[in-house]
C-alpha cells in the first residue's frame, strides 16, 4: 500500500511579512493537497524562533519596509538552516520582500546596505520608481518542461502552462548574478528591474519572484509543480491526481486578458 | 475682485451644468477644471465659512461618520458637506461650486469634509480646520497609496503644522492613531470601546501594526477587535491604551442588523439602540459623538439623533424591489470586508452577490481578497452570485474558502447578476450585495432604477 503522503510546510514570518495577500499561497498548497488526500502541517516560524524541523516547503512573503528590517536581522540566525534545507532539496517560494532578503544584499535609496543570506546570487537596489502593475511572464524553458511533466497531462494540453500571472508592487530593482537563473522572461510589466526583461530567480528548488496576486491560486500548474517537488524529496516521484481546475484557469485567463489589454 | 477665482468658478459652474444636462454622475470634474485655473480655489472659499471646517479622515468609516456628524450638527449649523464621498481636493471644489452663487457666495457657516487619507496633509491646509477626526489607518489599495507607515509619517508632520486652535479627535483603540497624540498641538479628544470582548466571530487577523509605532518594540494586545484595533500596551515605552473620554460598552450585535451599546460621554451614560450593524459602525458612532460632545450638544439630543440614523450611501443601504429586500455593503479593503463578513455571519442564511472590479478607484491589485476571511460565511450561504471585471479571481477565492459553487454563478454583466440575484430570492429572503467602489456606483444606478428610488447623486 502506498504510504500516506504528508508535507511539512514552514511559513516564515507570517506575522511580519503578510502584506499583499500572499497568504493565498499557503491556502492553495493546503487545499490542493487536501483534495488529493495529502496531509499538510503548516508551522509559523517568526522572529526569535529557530527552524528545528525538517521542512519540505518554505514560504516567505512580502512585508512593509519597517518590518522588513526586523526580519532581515532575525533571518541571519536562520541562514544556515534555510540554506541546508534548500541544498537538500526542500522547496522554497519567496515573494517580493521575502525574495529580496534571500539575496546577497539590499541597498536602500540612502545607500544603506541590508545584508541578505545569499541563497540567491542576486542583489536589490532601492529606486524611486514604484513598479505597480499586473505582471505576466513566460516561464524559463527548463522549468516549463519540468512543469509539464508534473502538472497532470490532460490539463497541460488545454491550458497556457507556459506563463505565470500576478501583480507586482515594488520599488527595489533586482539584478541577478551568475549562479542563478531567472524564473522567467517578462511579457508585460517590469519584473526584476524593468530593464533586462528577467523576472524572479531559481536556485535548485528555491524560487523568488515579484508575483503577488496571490500567485499560486491562479497558477495551478506552478502550485502543483511545487507540491510535486516537495513530495519528491521524501517519497520519490509522485504522480499527482488531476483536479478540476476550470475556475483556476478562468481566473488565470481573465487576469492575462486584462494584463495584455491594459497592463 | 479676484479675476482668477471668478473665472475658475464660472468654468466650474458651466461644467457642472453640462454634466447635469447629460445626467452624468461625475462629481469631481467641475472642481478639477476650477482648480486647474485657480489652485487656491478651495482656500479662497474657505475664508468665508465663518466656523471653519470639520475634517473626517481614516481608511474606513469616513463617509458614514461624516453623514452622522451632518445629522447631529444640522440644527446648530448650516453645513456644506461633500456627502457623495468625492474626497480629493477636486471633490471639495465641486461641492463648493454646486452650493455657491455665481458671485461665489456660499450660504453656510461650517464645512464638513471627508478627506482621502493620502491627500489629507495637502488638502487640510486649504480648509481652515476647526476639528480634525482621525478614525483609523489600515492597508487599503497599496497599489495606489503606498504603505500604511508612510501615510502615518505624513500625518505626523501635518499635525505639527496645524494651528493650536484645531481640535483633534483620535481613535484610542488604534495604536497607530494613538501614537499621533504627541504630535497634536490643539485640544485632544479620544474615543474607543471599553468592552474586553465582542460577540462577533474572530477572523484570521490582518494586522498592519505589529511593533510599537513609537519605539518598534513588541506591542501586546490584551483585546483585539479588528486588525490592530483593540486594547494594547507597548512592552518597552509608555505607549498604551488608556480610558478614552468618549466610549462605548456593553456592545450587543443581533440578527437583523441591530446593535445596542452604552455610550459614555465623559461623565454621562446613555443606552442606545442603533439601526446600523457591525463593530465598525460603533466606531463611526463614537467619532461622531466626540465631535458633538466638543460642540456642546445635549446628551439626549445626541442619543435621539444616533438612534434615528440608518445608513449612508452604499454602506448598509437598503432597497426594495417588488417587495424583496436588498442590502448593499461596500467592500474595499481586507479590514473593512472582514468586518462586514463578521457582521453578516450572524444571520441564519445568506443570499449574496459579490462584485469585484479592478479599476483605479477599486485598486488594480485584487490580492486583498486573500486577506479576507470568506471562510467564516461559507457554511451559511444558500445562494452565491459573482460579477465584476475580476469575477473569476473572486470565484477562485471562494472555491478555496470552501464555498459550494454551482455552474451558473459568475456573470459578466453586473446588471444581469443583480437581476438574477433578486430573481433567486424566496419571499422573505434578503439579497446582500457586496460591491467594490466602482461596482457600487453601477449597483446603485441599477437598484435605484429597479426600486425607483431617487438617483443617489440628487440626494
Amino acid at each position: 500500500m502506498a504510504p500516506k503522503l504528508s508535507l511539512k510546510i514552514c511559513h516564515l514570518y507570517p506575522d511580519l511579512m503578510d502584506t499583499y495577500g500572499d497568504t493565498g499561497n499557503i491556502i492553495t498548497l493546503q487545499k490542493r493537497c487536501e483534495w488529493r488526500g495529502i496531509k499538510t502541517n503548516v508551522s509559523s516560524i517568526s522572529a526569535g524562533k529557530d527552524i528545528k524541523e525538517d521542512f519540505d516547503f518554505f514560504f516567505f512573503g512580502g512585508g512593509q519596509d519597517k518590518t522588513q528590517l526586523i526580519v532581515a536581522h532575525d533571518l541571519q540566525k536562520k541562514k544556515h538552516s534555510i540554506k541546508i534545507a534548500v541544498e537538500n532539496g526542500s522547496v522554497l517560494l519567496s515573494v517580493c520582500g521575502g525574495y529580496q532578503l534571500l539575496q546577497n544584499y539590499f541597498k536602500t535609496k540612502d545607500g544603506e546596505i541590508i545584508k541578505g543570506i545569499g541563497l540567491f546570487d542576486a542583489y536589490t537596489e532601492g529606486s524611486n520608481d514604484r513598479m505597480i502593475q499586473n505582471l505576466l511572464i513566460k516561464i524559463s524553458p527548463d522549468l516549463e518542461n519540468k512543469i509539464k511533466e508534473t502538472y497532470p497531462v490532460t490539463q497541460s494540453a488545454s491550458h497556457p502552462v507556459t506563463q505565470l500571472i500576478g501583480f507586482e508592487n515594488h520599488s527595489g530593482k533586482t539584478y541577478l548574478g551568475k549562479n542563478v537563473n531567472p524564473l522567467g522572461i517578462v511579457i508585460k510589466g517590469a519584473g526584476n528591474n524593468g530593464q533586462d526583461q528577467t523576472e524572479g530567480a531559481i536556485y535548485k528548488n528555491a524560487f523568488g519572484c515579484y508575483l503577488h496576486g496571490s500567485l499560486l491560486p491562479k497558477n495551478p500548474h506552478f502550485a502543483d509543480y511545487l507540491i510535486a517537488k516537495a513530495l519528491e524529496r521524501r517519497y520519490g516521484i509522485v504522480n499527482l491526481k488531476a483536479l478540476d481546475d476550470s475556475i483556476e484557469w478562468q481566473a488565470h485567463n481573465q487576469s492575462v486578458k486584462i494584463t495584455r489589454s491594459r497592463g | 475682485m479676484d479675476l482668477r477665482f471668478h473665472i475658475a468658478l464660472l468654468i466650474g459652474k458651466i461644467t457642472a451644468l453640462i454634466l447635469k444636462l447629460k445626467g452624468s454622475g461625475a462629481t469631481a470634474a467641475p472642481g478639477l477644471y476650477a482648480l486647474n485655473i485657480d489652485p487656491d480655489f478651495v482656500k479662497k472659499f474657505s475664508k468665508q465659512i465663518t466656523n471653519g471646517s470639520i475634517i473626517i479622515c481614516g481608511t474606513n468609516g469616513k463617509t458614514t461618520t461624516s453623514r452622522i456628524v451632518s445629522d447631529l450638527l444640522s440644527t446648530k449649523y448650516k453645513i456644506i458637506h461633500n456627502r457623495q464621498g468625492s474626497n480629493l481636493l477636486r471633490g471639495l471644489a465641486s461641492t463648493l461650486i454646486n452650493n455657491s452663487s455665481f458671485l461665489g457666495k456660499v450660504d453656510c457657516n461650517i464645512a464638513l469634509w471627508e478627506i482621502d487619507e493620502a491627500v489629507l496633509p495637502q488638502v487640510i491646509k486649504d480648509t481652515n480646520p476647526k476639528t480634525l477626526v482621525l478614525l483609523n489607518l489600515f492597508r487599503d489599495q497599496l497599489d495606489r497609496y503606498g504603505e500604511v507607515d508612510s501615510i502615518r509619517k505624513s500625518w505626523q508632520t501635518m499635525l505639527l503644522n496645524l494651528p493650536k486652535t484645531t481640535q483633534v479627535i483620535l481613535n484610542e483603540d488604534d495604536p497607530g492613531i494613538k501614537y499621533l497624540e504627541k504630535f497634536a498641538r490643539g485640544k485632544i479628544t479620544t474615543f474607543g470601546i471599553e468592552d474586553k470582548k465582542v460577540n462577533l466571530p474572530q477572523t484570521t487577523n490582518v494586522s498592519d501594526i505589529k511593533q510599537c509605532p513609537n519605539c518598534s518594540a513588541k506591542l501586546i494586545h490584551t483585546s483585539i477587535f479588528s486588525a490592530h484595533i483593540g486594547h494594547y500596551t507597548c512592552t518597552s515605552c509608555s505607549l498604551k491604551r488608556t480610558t478614552p473620554i468618549i466610549s462605548a460598552s456593553n456592545l450587543i450585535f443581533e440578527r437583523g442588523f441591530k446593535t445596542s451599546i452604552q455610550l459614555t460621554l465623559d461623565n454621562q451614560k446613555l443606552s442606545l439602540n442603533l439601526n446600523i450593524p457591525g463593530l465598525y459602525n460603533v466606531y463611526n458612532i463614537l467619532a461622531a459623538s466626540a465631535v458633538s460632545y466638543n460642540e456642546n450638544l445635549d446628551g439626549k439630543f445626541i442619543k435621539n439623533k444616533l438612534q434615528q440614523f440608518s445608513s449612508a450611501f452604499g454602506r448598509y443601504q437598503k432597497f426594495n424591489v417588488n417587495g424583496k429586500e436588498i442590502i448593499v455593503f461596500l467592500i474595499k479593503n481586507p479590514t473593512g470586508a472582514n468586518e462586514i463578513l463578521k457582521t453578516i455571519s450572524l444571520e441564519a442564511k445568506l443570499n449574496i452577490l459579490v462584485i469585484l472590479n479592478d479599476k483605479i478607484a477599486d485598486g488594480r491589485d485584487v490580492s486583498w481578497i486573500w486577506d479576507t476571511n470568506w471562510e467564516i460565511i461559507s457554511k451559511k450561504v444558500s445562494n452565491i452570485f459573482i460579477s465584476g471585471s475580476r469575477s473569476w479571481d473572486l470565484a477562485n477565492r471562494l472555491k478555496y474558502a470552501g464555498f459550494k459553487l454551482s455552474n451558473k454563478y459568475v456573470y459578466k454583466q453586473i446588471n444581469y447578476s443583480i437581476r438574477r440575484g433578486i430573481a433567486s430570492l424566496n419571499n422573505k429572503d434578503t439579497l446582500l450585495v457586496l460591491p467594490t467602489y466602482t461596482a457600487l456606483l453601477e449597483t446603485q444606478k441599477i437598484l435605484s432604477k429597479l426600486s425607483r428610488q431617487e438617483k443617489w447623486h440628487q440626494n
